[in-house]
């Protein structure tokens, strides 16, 4: 059995659950991952639904390549980014279009018993740090995504980026701190937007 | 020793270990040597961290949850695809631990503690980080407020035995003020305070029930200082060239007892 220690079957599971079938729910769990990590790829809702599907008809397709026993998560960012690549590649688009989608979820979500000052805080920072994110360059932003938000290894994510282990660390460390630089300018305005409420 | 410093370039593939946690201690000898002499790499390593820890503490916010109906199209291809039935033996607990260790914070963090912490992050920011002594606070802070969700309060610990643990691991002494019944204070653990890059030695006490943080740190911050501004009090002060912080939930009645009680002990 792939997802199981023991040869019976998993508890809870229906009856007739496969292997390919553990294999699939397995994958199917890190869909909201990978579409976030899509999203930051192509900053597209459409082209990240579409690399999500091309990466999932893939990983199903070459499941017996997966390693067990591995993460599934950092081999499906790899077939994700590979497809990404290859998606560019071909069709010499650079979308640019930043996810306003995302950044209006932010400002909504707000908790009801902050005081307008905290909202204002909160908001204005959830906004600053959508925005700085995605002004980094690609190599940056896909560094600190991974490190700092899907929490992969860097040797995992030198599987995923296709770069040596060493360039992994140089980009998270750069990429981190090109953020904090673009947080900090935009420090000064969420002051002022605080001071005058 | 293979790790010495010798130019500031030889940090650019080291400062994200250093920050994460990750490098050995060798390594980490050399570049605390190394940022202790050069403030602009001092300065680095403070914004990667700082970045990290914003990063890190937003991560539900800044995680999509894919459209229902893509998740229906995915679901869909794995049905139609024929999958080999694959045979070998593996470890599942590998493979369910990918999914337990996704997102801890997103899991358990309850709305009122993800707020603090947030607002904790968002202290550092708004306040500054030129003042090395408020993002401190800060940082321990939200340092405690982890610390305590993430450990059982009603463990104890011995004070000669983590102290002896902690000169063996981390190569620099500190003294553990140990559990005091007639105080109501119990040692409940000693770690690597994560938020300062395991720079800081976070002593952890429950006091009248309550949790209560000490934190040494190598080095003077600056004056010493009392810093209310997370919904938590910090006070730090100085001391024969070290930093010592205590961080306790909300405001208690008198807290500065229990401080002058560490002063006592911990120097």
């Amino acid at each position: 059995m792939a997802f199981n220690r023991s040869p019976g079957r998993p508890r809870g599971a229906p009856p007739g659950d496969s292997d390919a079938e553990q294999f699939a729910r397995a994958a199917l769990s890190h869909v909201d991952s990978l579409y976030g990590t899509a999203l930051r790829l192509t900053r597209r809702a459409a082209d990240a639904e579409d690399l999500v599907q091309d990466t999932y008809l893939k990983a199903f397709r070459s499941s017996h390549q997966f390693e067990r026993g591995t993460n599934l998560k950092a081999w499906l960012f790899t077939i994700l980014h590979n497809t990404f690549r290859n998606m560019r590649r071909h069709d010499g688009r650079n979308p640019v279009e930043v996810d306003s989608d995302a950044v209006d979820r932010a400002a909504a979500d707000i908790d009801g018993a902050q005081s307008p000052e905290q909202i204002l805080a909160r908001g204005t920072l959830d906004a600053d740090l959508q925005a700085a994110l995605d002004a980094l360059p690609d190599a940056f932003r896909q560094a600190v995504w991974l490190r700092d938000v899907e929490e992969l290894s860097y040797a995992e994510m030198a599987k995923v980026l296709d770069i040596p282990i060493g360039t992994v660390m140089s980009r998270i460390s750069r990429g981190r701190r090109a953020l904090f630089e673009a947080l900090q300018r935009t420090r000064g305005t969420a002051e002022q937007r605080v001071a005058s409420r | 020793m293979t790790d010495d410093i010798r130019r500031c370039a030889d940090l650019d593939e080291r400062l994200a270990p250093y920050v994460d946690g990750e490098s050995t201690p060798d390594a980490r000898r050399s570049i605390d040597a190394h940022l202790a002499a050069c403030p602009p790499c001092r300065k680095h390593a403070e914004s990667e961290s700082a970045a990290r820890e914003i990063v890190q503490q937003h991560r539900p916010m800044l995680r999509a949850a894919a459209p229902e109906s893509l998740r229906a199209r995915c679901s869909a291809l794995s049905n139609l695809q024929s999958i080999p039935i694959l045979n070998q033996q593996s470890s599942v607990a590998n493979q369910s631990s990918i999914a337990n260790r996704q997102s801890p914070i997103r899991r358990w963090l309850p709305l009122s503690l993800a707020a603090t912490v947030l607002l904790a992050v968002v202290g550092v920011f708004l306040f500054g980080l030129n003042d090395r002594v408020e993002a401190l606070a800060a940082s321990l802070a939200i340092d405690h407020v982890k610390c305590f969700k993430t450990t059982n309060r009603a463990s104890t610990a011995d004070s000669g035995e983590a102290a002896a643990h902690w000169q063996k691991d981390q190569g620099w002494p500190i003294t553990v003020p140990q559990t005091e019944p007639s105080e109501q204070l119990r040692l409940v653990d000693v770690r690597r305070c994560i938020s300062t890059n395991g720079r800081a030695a976070h002593m952890m006490y429950t006091w009248r029930g309550a949790p209560l943080s000490v934190y040494v740190l190598q080095g003077e911050a600056g004056a010493d200082r009392v810093v209310d501004r997370m919904g938590r009090e910090a006070v730090i002060w100085c001391a024969n060239r070290r930093t010592y912080a205590v961080v306790a939930d909300g405001h208690p009645q008198d807290l500065s007892h229990i401080v002058d009680y560490m002063k006592s002990r911990v120097q």
